[in-house]
């Protein structure tokens, strides 16, 4: 059987369906509508940064000892996210998966506008700001470098590299696309914008030689690369001496959570874009369902995570991680633990059933409660830890202020902004790979009937 | 008045509740512009250069005033402006211990709040215009030989203003002169009188008593004895801890207290009972009859154990009673401490330091007020009271006060007093005024001036001599008395008073008074009611310090509430009242109510409520509105502190209360540890292997020790603190929302039966860790580790990140969550330490183990050329502790005194098992050891 | 591969064809037929089809491991330069802590890695290049979606113009055009 339902009208059928989105978009008044919501998100943005700058940190909850707050949690929700991307796309295609060329171009911009939100939060939460380059290694005045034995340094690095890697592997991936749009766009501006975009790119046998080199490679880099990152960002906890953080269960937890809510958000937009563009001989029910199990699979590893934390604590049995066990089981912000165990795994096990699977709308849902569980289990690893740590003296509760909140609202803008415009003006499904699929499904047939 | 104005505004988004609205007054700017001058009158402490080195401190012996006793101060001063006060250690009674209001004095100098320009009928005047006024008052009053003519002041120990007194009633025989000085020894002096027939200060020498009674006498607490006293009783414990005779504390107290934290067997008892105590002690000792009423089982093991430890210390114990007690009370216990052998060897007696004026006594106020209302009174001059707010409402001074035709107020501040006056007229502070005072040991101490001072205001002794229809300066006052006095030798003696801060051997000999009445006893409880027990508030008095943004900020011991009082309640009667922290409760008691916020404490008695004086919600003048209560609305007449048959309601609404330590429980961990016997090693965790090789420090290394046995929370060194190291203030919101900045802060912690709990105190500077987790979670180097063994936190180069914060197991980091010093104004500028960096917004700060003492002492031994000696380094808070509980030395030599202590079996560091090798460690507590040797 | 001076005769002659499976044949004839300088143009990759055009080239691979090696050397090397540059205790650790510096290796040596890689696949395919001479013909722009073209380029020792078309006609192709030189030399 093909990944892609066979097209009537082959190629060109195929590339028309695709490309044409890019250059003659369908339902412009939805798009609109939803832009124009991004954008006050958007605005959202900038005025709870500007209020920030304006008057420093204090403007949020935080306080002593909860020094962190939603910020960091965000900021891990966040680059969780935006690690399906390059999974999918980079994983599957080693695995010569092809029904992963319906998803990979926006579960890779997903990822890449994941990153950028993710990047602005720690920038943002500085004290100071404007002065967020000391982290980078430069030659300076004070002749003082960066401290590479803090995980914040670590983190610098991996989430640069990690955007810079995924900003390539997505434009070479989309540079054919961009070709092809560029030889189909009759206005002038089009044009131009995807005549510049596409380099110069002929299709040329030579080309596609060293270009699948140059992919295959940087995908088969990008695979370690996704999980090395987010076991930094786990350092980020593990690395600090309190209670509830230092453990060595947090790297490879951190991880599968980040596939998990990837993958939640990755269904998602999958499911949404699918009707709004009627992609459905694209995005078919057998996407769905793989994507289903592989939200199922990584559900299951995550609350793994979950238990082994607990088994830890309670087979350690040290009085301060008891305190914090039992504090994250019935404290203040129970909440937070019980609904990260609650959105995460309960309504993910509808998910045994196929029917489920393949069910848009149940699917889209539970991805949503599992994103939300994710957020959750963020919110509640940061604060349940800090806001009571060793001494009694400072235990304090944390509440996100008025303005915590509008700019957690400006950032989704700014994800929804960014991935709008990715859907109104760029090729949102790899078009040339679902062809090469085609062609090569088709030669297997052939061989096969003699 | 715009201040107010800028007070009232809601709580705004980066508002500091004092110092920005202080900053908002243009008045102020304008004033502060001038420059600092040093008064060439006076002499430094330490013979320095003639001129002036800039970047080198002059230091000054001088003192402070509080309620009319000296407190002996040394200060420092850059190019003539003070920046630090601390303790005279030459004194021969507090021998350099400080308590609060001494450190936050200077604060109180600089206060930008503070009046500065004379005012008639609440209009900007001249003094040109007041002199005026006086001299034409004075020729209706020289007529009449000043009939009509009252003078209000506070205590007074000062000989020079005495002096002035008395000449002018001797010039003016009908002129009378009152006392109104809410918070006094009055009923102690009564009870001297009927005893001994005479008045008498009583000094407690705790340093000889092995074995302490203390019956609600908080002696350890805040006060004018507080530093002598502390001190005193430290020497004892240290001296026991050597092995060296006993240091027993049994107190009995209806709300816990700094001295009952401290006690090794505590009782908690209604207010009502503690005569009832007094009486079983005296039956016990056959020096009165048996108590009226029975006592409580729990009552009577408490004495049991009580008698058991006096009559095995004959001559070595003392017994004392609160001074908010009935003078019959005191009386019986003079009876008891004299069969205990306690006169002249731990209870002496010296004549009053502080005159009280005949014939009123101690209802002089009352006596005044009457007068007024009686329309007695046609002048009435108020030198440095606040009689309109610090006087029991039963008075009504307020409204007596306008039914004079001539009201002056002179003080620093235009408070309700001043408000409700025809004149008022600014007073120069203490550190910029030529005057002198007795500390309570009756030792004289001459005040010279550290500043002259730098607004238009004028001494009390100045405008006290314009009535005399003179114009002599306060020098010239002051050198008056004792030229007189001194005679010939006048200026050796004064130059040598000057240069040490008092005058040598002043202090009066103790008098041994013979008992010339036996016969007195002790009256009934009345039926025990709930109570209300009014004290004074720990850290802003009677309300004079309410201006006071160190103190403000500073929490009180127990609660650690800071920007108000709150209402104290056991939680036996919390629960039944089903009473929560900070809902309002409304307290009656004789036809007259307060709201104010509840605040659950264990070790409270169940049937009292305990309030504080000082705050007040519709308190008028330049300090923060709207916090706490006034508990003066509650008293019906001076000196009656504790209410009966009062009622308690709660209106339903809650409200903020500002605490800097919300859990006190200690919740079955080690933070504080004790030990049975001082020789007796604390139990330790075993130190985790580390992965890295042990590091070898080159001397000096610096570590610190604090003994928890001697730490009474008094919070000294927490101000000493904020003095030395420019540590901001942030106001009654940040506070609450947990951003102060102290860098050294004093937890304090419950343990055991919420009734009967042991209570501990644990000072929690920055522990310099030698493995320090914030240095390894800093991105941009900005907190590193020094050569000598200090854990630095570089201003200039920290981003914000705040995970030092977060990794710090012990939270003694501060964020400048927003500006706190760049709006400041020019007053508070020109106090700052020049030796320590001011932190703007975005940067993390902590203890530094005051760094710039050490640089300066490693300067000062390098031009000396020796090595830096065990000693030269002494950091503010060690400086200010009262108790020597702070020890700061070099941890590498064996010798040194910090090494001696944490060479002590005691000697553990709080949360070993982080791992983390702090430089501070602690010394255990040593529990109650019930054999007096 | 080099592509023919423009100047004298024409850059190339490019056949049209409507199926892939007929592109591969007429590759493989050509190559039969002696012809060296060849080139492809498909919508999409197809298997095998550059080697049957004699590409083998391996230095795209070689590059990313070499960026990776350099990338490895420089962030540990910056790590232990920087520490000794400005030595500061840091919670007691030793200056170089290998543990400490792993993570900013392995990530510095992915990054290098991968610039490499897409930068000398760039490099060598000699792009970006907005201009060619096959962008003047109107039906090349179907080479990206549903068309699959031949090139025998103008500098083939056995190009000549009518021979060269003569063969190709052989192929069947849908439609065969000369492609010539662009006026505007880059």
């Amino acid at each position: 059987m093909t990944d892609a339902a066979p097209t009537p009208g082959g190629y060109a059928a195929i590339t028309g369906e695709i490309v044409d989105i890019a250059l003659d978009y369908p339902d412009r008044r939805a798009w609109w509508a939803c832009f124009g919501l991004a954008l006050l998100l958007l605005l959202s943005f900038f005025v709870s940064v500007t209020v920030l700058f304006w008057y420093g940190v204090g403007v949020w909850g935080n306080n002593i000892p909860v020094a962190w707050g939603l910020a960091i949690s965000n900021y891990i929700w966040f680059l969780g996210i935006g690690h399906a991307g390059t999974l999918i796309s980079a994983m599957l295609l080693l695995l010569e998966q092809h029904w992963r060329n319906s998803l990979n171009r926006f579960a890779e911009a997903m990822t890449l506008f994941a990153v950028v939100c993710a990047g602005l939060y720690p920038l943002v939460h500085l004290g100071r700001p404007w002065l967020f380059y000391w982290i980078a290694p430069y030659p300076n005045t004070m002749t003082v470098w960066p401290q590479f034995k803090s995980p914040l340094t670590w983190d610098f690095f991996a989430v640069l590299t990690y955007l810079t890697v995924s900003i390539l592997f997505w434009y070479i991936g989309i540079v054919p696309d961009v070709a092809s749009a560029r030889d189909r766009a009759r206005k002038r501006r089009t044009q131009v914008f995807f005549g510049l975009a596409a380099l110069g790119w002929r299709g040329s046998a030579h080309h596609w030689a060293r270009w699948r080199q140059a992919y295959r490679l940087t995908a088969a880099i990008a695979v370690p690369l996704v999980v090395s990152v987010h076991s930094e960002v786990s350092l980020l906890f593990a690395a600090g001496p309190i209670p509830g953080w230092t453990s060595t269960v947090f790297p490879p937890y951190f991880v599968l959570g980040a596939a998990f809510s990837g993958f939640a958000v990755v269904s998602m937009i999958a499911i949404v874009l699918r009707h709004a563009l009627g992609l459905q001989n694209l995005v078919t029910p057998r996407h769905l369902d793989l994507l289903a199990k592989l939200l199922l699979a990584t559900g299951l590893m995550t609350a793994y995570g979950y238990w082994a934390e607990v088994f830890d604590t309670l087979y350690a049995g040290e009085h301060q991680e008891m305190g914090t066990l039992l504090d994250r089981l019935g404290g203040v912000y129970a909440w937070s633990y019980w609904g990260a165990v609650v959105a995460n795994f309960v309504p993910l096990q509808l998910l045994w059933f196929r029917r489920v699977r393949v069910q848009p709308l149940l699917l889209f849902l539970i991805s949503l409660s599992v994103t939300v569980g994710m957020w959750f289990e963020r919110y509640m690893l940061l604060v349940t830890t800090l806001y009571r740590d060793y001494l009694v003296s400072s235990w304090r509760e944390y509440h996100p202020s008025f303005w915590d909140w509008s700019l957690f609202a400006g950032m989704l803008g700014v994800f929804l902004t960014l991935f709008l415009l990715f859907v109104r003006f760029l090729p949102i499904i790899s078009s040339f790979e679902v062809k090469e699929a085609l062609f090569e499904e088709k030669g297997k047939k052939e061989q096969a009937h003699g | 008045m715009d201040m107010d104005r800028e007070a009232r505004t809601p709580p705004h988004i980066d508002r500091r509740s004092l110092l920005r609205a202080m900053a908002a007054s243009l008045a102020l700017a304008s004033a502060a512009g001038r420059r600092a001058r040093a008064d060439e009158r006076a002499l430094p402490y330490v013979n320095a250069p003639e001129f002036v080195v800039p970047g080198k401190p002059k230091w000054y012996a001088t003192a402070v005033g509080f309620s009319g006793c000296a407190q002996p101060v040394l200060g420092k001063t850059y190019v003539g402006r003070p920046v630090k006060l601390e303790g005279n250690a030459d004194h021969p009674l507090t021998g350099g211990a400080t308590d609060v209001f001494m450190q936050a004095a200077l604060l109180g100098l600089y206060d930008p709040a503070r009046s500065q320009a004379p005012q008639l009928l609440g209009q900007a005047a001249t003094w040109a215009a007041f002199d005026a006024a006086v001299a034409g008052r004075r020729l209706t009053l020289e007529a009449r030989q000043g009939e009509g003519l009252r003078l209000l002041t506070g205590a007074v120990s000062s000989p020079t203003l005495l002096r002035q007194i008395s000449d002018l009633l001797r010039r003016w025989p009908k002129a009378r002169w009152h006392v109104s000085e809410p918070l006094s020894d009055a009923n102690r002096q009564q009870a001297a009188q009927t005893v001994f027939g005479r008045r008498l200060d009583q000094l407690l020498r705790l340093d000889e008593a092995n074995v302490v009674v203390s019956l609600d006498d908080d002696f350890l607490g805040a006060g004018p004895r507080q530093a002598p006293y502390a001190h005193r009783w430290s020497k004892r414990r240290l001296a026991w801890q050597q092995g060296q005779g006993a240091s027993q504390l049994h107190v009995a107290e209806s709300s816990l207290t700094t001295t009952g934290s401290m006690a090794d067997h505590r009782l908690t008892v209604s207010p009502s009972r503690i005569g009832l105590l007094v009486a079983a002690i005296a039956q016990e000792l056959g020096v009165g009859p048996a108590p009226a009423a029975p006592l409580a089982p729990t009552e009577r093991t408490w004495t049991k154990q009580v008698m058991e430890a006096l009559r095995a210390s004959h001559g070595s114990s003392v017994v004392t009673v609160g001074a908010a007690h009935a003078p019959d009370v005191h009386a019986v216990a003079l009876l008891i401490n004299e069969r205990l052998g306690a006169h002249g060897n731990t209870l002496t007696f010296i004549d009053p330091i502080t005159s009280v004026p005949a014939p009123d006594d101690e209802n002089s106020v009352a006596a005044l007020a009457g007068d007024m209302n009686a329309g007695r009174v046609s002048t009435l001059v108020m030198l440095e009271v606040n009689p309109a707010y610090a006087t029991p409402a039963g008075l009504a001074f307020r409204q007596a006060l306008e039914k004079v035709e001539f009201t002056l107020h002179a003080g620093l501040y235009v408070d309700e007093t001043a408000r409700l006056s025809h004149w008022h007229v600014p007073l120069q502070h203490d550190l910029e005024s030529w005057t002198d005072a007795c500390s309570v040991d009756g030792t004289v101490c001459l005040t010279q001036p550290l500043i002259r001072p730098f607004y238009d205001v004028r001494s009390l002794h100045a405008v006290l001599d314009r009535w005399a229809g003179d114009t002599r300066s306060d020098h010239d006052l002051v050198r008056a008395t004792w030229r007189h006095a001194w005679g010939s030798d006048f200026d050796d003696r004064w130059r040598d008073s000057l240069v040490r801060g008092f005058v040598a051997d002043s202090a009066p000999t103790p008098v041994l008074p013979t008992i010339a009445n036996r016969n007195v006893s002790i009256k009934a409880p009345t039926a025990g009611a709930l109570m209300i027990d009014i004290r004074p508030d720990p850290t802003i008095w009677d309300g004079r310090f309410a201006n006071n943004a160190w103190l403000q900020e500073t929490p009180k011991p127990i609660s650690k509430v800071t920007w108000g009082n709150v209402v104290v309640v056991s939680p036996r009667l919390a629960a039944e009242r089903r009473i929560s922290r900070g809902d309002e409760l409304r307290l009656e008691a004789n036809g007259r109510s307060i709201t104010g916020a509840a605040w659950i404490a264990p070790g409270q008695d169940d049937k009292t409520l305990t309030v504080t004086l000082g705050y007040g919600a519709d308190r008028t003048g330049p300090l923060p509105h709207g916090l706490g209560y006034d508990a003066f609305a509650l008293c019906n007449d001076a000196g009656s502190w504790v209410l009966d048959g009062a009622r308690l309601g709660t209106t339903g609404k809650h409200l903020v209360v500002a605490s800097t330590q919300l859990h006190q429980e200690m919740d079955g961990f080690d933070f504080v540890r004790r030990v049975d016997r001082a020789d007796r090693p604390v139990k330790k965790h075993p130190e985790a292997a580390s992965f890295y090789p042990e590091r070898k420090w080159d001397s000096p290394s610096w570590g610190m020790s604090v003994d928890l046995d001697l730490c009474i929370g008094c919070n000294a060194c927490m101000v000493a603190c904020m003095a030395e190291n420019n540590v901001p203030v942030v106001g009654k919101e940040l506070v609450e929302q947990g951003r102060q900045m102290h860098w050294l802060r004093v937890d304090h912690y419950f343990e055991g039966d919420a009734n009967e709990p042991s209570s501990s105190f644990q000072p929690v500077p920055c522990m310099h860790c030698e493995q320090a987790p914030c240095e390894m979670g800093c991105p941009v180097n900005a907190t590193v580790h020094s050569h000598d063994g200090l854990n630095l936190q570089v201003y200039n180069r920290c981003v914000g990140t705040r995970t030092c914060a977060s990794y710090c197991p012990y939270k003694v980091r501060r964020f400048n969550w927003f500006e706190n010093t760049g709006d400041d104004p020019e007053q508070l500028r020109a106090m700052r330490n020049p030796d320590v960096t001011v932190r703007s917004r975005g940067v993390m700060e902590k203890c530094t183990y005051c760094v710039q003492r050490i640089s300066a002492a490693r300067i000062a031994s390098q031009i000396a050329g020796h090595p830096i000696r065990d000693g030269d380094v002494v950091t503010a808070c060690q400086q200010a502790c009262p108790t020597q509980a702070i020890v700061f030395g070099d941890v590498t030599d064996r010798a040194s005194a910090v090494s001696r202590r944490k060479a002590s079996p005691r000697d553990y560091s709080l949360l070993e098992e982080a791992n983390t090798r702090p430089r501070t460690t602690y010394l255990a507590r040593v529990r109650a050891d019930r054999r007096p040797s | 591969m080099a592509e023919p001076a423009p100047g004298a005769g024409l850059f190339g002659m490019l056949a049209e064809f409507d199926r892939p499976e007929r592109l591969i044949e007429a590759v493989e004839k050509a190559r039969q037929a002696g012809f060296r300088r060849l080139d492809a143009h498909t919508p999409f990759p197809i298997e095998g089809l550059a080697e049957r055009l004699g590409f083998a080239d391996q230095r795209v691979p070689l590059f990313t491991l070499l960026g990776g090696i350099v990338g490895a050397a420089v962030g540990y090397g910056m790590q232990v330069y920087t520490n000794h540059a400005f030595p500061i205790d840091i919670g007691n650790r030793p200056l170089v802590a290998p543990p400490a510096f792993m993570l900013i290796t392995f990530e510095l040596t992915v990054l290098f890695a991968v610039l490499f890689a897409i930068g000398s696949m760039l490099a060598l395919n000699r792009l970006p290049r907005l201009h060619h001479p096959l962008f003047d013909l109107d039906e090349f722009h179907l080479a990206s979606s549903n068309k699959f073209f031949l090139l025998v380029l103008g500098n083939d020792p056995l190009f000549e113009e009518e021979r060269t078309r003569a063969f190709l006609e052989t192929l069947t192709p849908t439609r065969i055009s000369p492609v010539e030189h662009t006026e505007v030399p880059e």
